[in-house]
């Protein structure tokens, strides 16, 4: 076998001048760093000349307009609940997993440790005795994180909203982003509901 | 197997009890007896070793606003049959020795009682809250007890 030959050198590089379309001459477009400047990238080798393009949009632009909308979509496509179940709303939450209305082709998968998810389903009514766990829960969960308040007794304390032992609402333990009424609600309202979020994420660009 | 208020009212003779105060009939069970509630250690002794009463199944409190009520439900497996505890106590402070050494049992009931109609067991090995919050400042199955509006309602939630 022969001995591997020498790499050929590269190209020379061609020299720089106006782009002709099949239109015609394109407009070179010099202020704007989001397009990278073929020109660079024909004189240079790619993954270097892609790197420094690349930084330098990151320096101008920064995280705001081209690494938040790739999180923002992935994250509200695969939005990730506690799997944690409260009182009788825990038993719609897991028909709402089950074969018939199967929310997992929204992307939405219950998880079991809070270290892993990014919304927290509050399904049934929070006592006093289990609120603090509840904000623990909740300060485990990695940012960006969302609330659900399932069902009349995690929205307002619904008929225990008097009582001696019950919080008259999940929001005053934690910020919550789409309450859903009902007692309980059918799976079709926290399908609903877990849409509605993915709205809301979308809009605020979280 | 005898089970009436005279079979109990006579075994209890024959142990040598003090501080009973009544043996009644009651319904579903061999008999109601109303004691003091001073009285209440050797009376849980006896009720245990002489009678048999092994097994304590629930410790229960009642607001009457004059007085507090506490009562014992005692199962004797030997004998299959019920006996009830019942002891009146003061309205003010109400009191009464702990049935936790006499029966492991009486320690969760007993902290419930005290939880949530305010009946003190003195000393009861670990009197704390146990289905409300640590620090919770009411007894709410008090007759004085009113239910709060939510915004009046100012439970401390402790962050562990």
């Amino acid at each position: 076998m022969s001995a591997v030959a020498p790499a050929a050198p590269l190209p020379a590089a061609p020299k720089p001048g106006p782009v002709v379309g099949p239109g015609g001459e394109l407009p070179v477009v010099t202020n704007d760093v989001t397009f990278v400047e073929i020109e660079t990238l024909r004189s240079r080798e790619f993954l270097p000349a892609a790197k420094e393009a690349l930084s330098a949009m990151l320096k101008e632009q920064g995280e705001s307009k081209l690494i938040r909308p790739v999180f923002n979509w992935a994250g509200r496509n695969s939005l990730f609940p506690l799997h944690w179940g409260l009182a009788c709303c825990a038993i719609e939450f897991a028909a709402a997993f089950g074969a018939r209305w199967d929310a997992e082709r929204f992307g939405v998968v219950p998880r079991s440790s809070p270290r892993q998810c990014d919304l927290l389903i509050v399904n049934g009514t929070v006592t006093w005795k289990v609120a603090h766990k509840l904000i623990a829960l909740y300060e485990q969960m990695p940012e960006p994180k969302w609330v659900i308040a399932m069902g009349n007794c995690a929205t307002g304390g619904g008929p225990f909203r008097t009582a001696y032992s019950v919080v008259p609402g999940v929001d005053k333990l934690v910020p919550v982003d789409v309450y859903i009424a009902g007692c309980p609600p059918r799976p079709e309202a926290l399908l609903d509901g877990i849409l509605r979020l993915e709205a809301l994420i979308r809009e605020r660009g979280e | 197997m005898e089970s009436n208020p005279e079979d109990i009212r006579a075994q209890l003779t024959a142990a040598g009890a003090v501080g009973v105060l009544a043996v009644e009939p009651f319904d579903g069970a061999a008999a109601r007896v109303k004691f003091a509630p001073e009285s209440a250690a050797a009376l849980f002794q006896v009720f245990r070793d002489a009678l048999g009463f092994t097994h304590l199944s629930t410790v229960g409190g009642i607001d009457w606003v004059t007085r507090y009520e506490v009562f014992y439900l005692l199962w004797s497996d030997a004998t299959k049959r019920y006996v009830i505890l019942s002891a009146d106590l003061d309205a003010k402070t109400p009191h009464i020795e702990t049935a936790s050494p006499t029966w492991p049992s009486a320690n969760w009931h007993e902290r419930e009682a005290w939880e949530l109609v305010g009946i003190h067991f003195d000393h009861h090995p670990d009197l704390r809250h146990l289905l409300m919050p640590d620090g919770y400042q009411f007894h709410p199955l008090q007759r004085a007890f009113k239910l709060h509006e939510p915004e009046e309602l100012e439970v401390k939630v402790r962050h562990v």
